[in-house]
């Protein structure tokens, strides 16, 4: 298989009632434009089981498969459970640690997600010293950086896309205060990511950031905050090489 | 947007209320707004970001204003658009 895969997404979308019925006349026309579309976390206001509702109505039954992590503001009613629930009854896959495959006509997309956490990026991130609580953040961070990289590892697909709530890299923060980055994202997100070979890192979290970055490997970045895209969604173009090609590659890379 | 700076709180002062407000916006259970920018100019509270509707916008100004009564407050917060993209990202 080879051509291209079309990924629309975004994410902080914040649904409560006051924003029901934004979004949907947006996707419209899905079908015709993308194979799959991301949520890139915070999909509600305040984490209830009312607005998770509401987000089923907006995203559920697309024409397109759904795939989605949660965000902070979805944890804000200690209610997780019962809102994956509430979306999976609605066809949304919400990943946290773990991945799914989409068969496109391009090829295989495979999906590996988290929330993600902060901590803050190499050089001047936090570290498991001293009081509990700090060994408890960074901690956090680490496991959820962790089962994505694990994820992304071990999908079998063609192309394969990351995709957090929390920021992996400095670089889609541009616009940030420079104080808040620890709150905002953390490099372990941008090791895991570089421990698979990702083509695409998919984020929201950060409102007043920058669309575009690169992981340390090379992996694009996109941060796709609904305040920073100002639109429905973005839509990603990505190729899938095929087979052929890649052994013509490999073979000049032996020869070359 | 700006209303009258007379009976607000000292300039030295509004660092703390620059920091309440920026903790009322988002911690205030009918608000949970992180996205909205705090700062102040000489005696003016400035609050910039982008929220998902007007309501939100409506909603922020008047528990700020309520909050801090006479304050000097300047707004842009915009309301997000929801259209479609014109065109893809064709990535490399």
């Amino acid at each position: 298989m080879s051509g291209m895969v079309r990924i629309a997404a975004v994410g902080d979308v914040h649904i409560a009632e006051d924003v029901a019925g934004q979004f949907r006349p947006g996707m419209a026309d899905l079908a015709e434009r993308a194979d799959v579309l991301l949520l890139a976390g915070d999909l509600t206001r305040f984490g209830t089981p009312d607005e998770a509702r509401l987000v089923a109505a907006e995203f559920g039954g697309l024409p397109v498969p759904v795939v989605a992590v949660l965000g902070n503001h979805d944890y804000q009613s200690d209610q997780v459970p019962e809102l994956v629930s509430i979306l999976a009854d609605a066809g949304i896959t919400v990943l946290e640690g773990d991945s799914t495959v989409i068969d496109t006509p391009a090829g295989r997309l495979g999906i590996a997600g988290t929330k993600g956490f902060g901590g803050g990026f190499a050089g001047r991130c936090a570290t498991a010293f001293g009081e509990p609580e700090m060994k408890a953040f960074v901690g956090a961070s680490g496991a959820l950086a962790d089962r994505l990289g694990e994820a992304l590892r071990s999908v079998e697909c063609d192309v394969r896309v990351a995709l957090t709530h929390y920021a992996p890299v400095p670089d889609t923060l541009a616009g940030e205060p420079l104080e808040i980055y620890p709150f905002l994202g953390s490099y372990l997100l941008a090791q895991a990511i570089d421990s698979a070979p990702t083509v695409l890192a998919v984020h929201g979290h950060a409102h007043y950031g920058s669309e575009r970055g690169m992981t340390p490997g090379g992996v694009l970045v996109r941060n796709v905050a609904h305040p920073v895209i100002r639109q429905a969604y973005s839509l990603f173009h990505l190729d899938v090489p095929s087979p052929v090609t890649e052994e013509l590659a490999g073979a000049e890379r032996a020869t070359g | 947007m700006t209303t009258p700076a007379t009976g607000g709180p000292p300039t030295g002062d509004l660092d703390y209320v620059e920091a309440e407000v920026r903790r009322l916006l988002a911690e205030d259970p009918g608000i949970g707004e992180q996205g909205i920018e705090v700062r102040h100019r000489e005696r003016v509270l400035v609050l910039r970001g982008e929220v998902e509707s007007p309501g939100r916008r409506r909603e922020i100004l008047r528990t700020v204003r309520n909050r801090f009564p006479g304050l000097a407050l300047r707004a842009d917060i915009s309301v997000s658009a929801t259209h479609p993209p014109d065109a893809p990202e064709e990535l490399p």
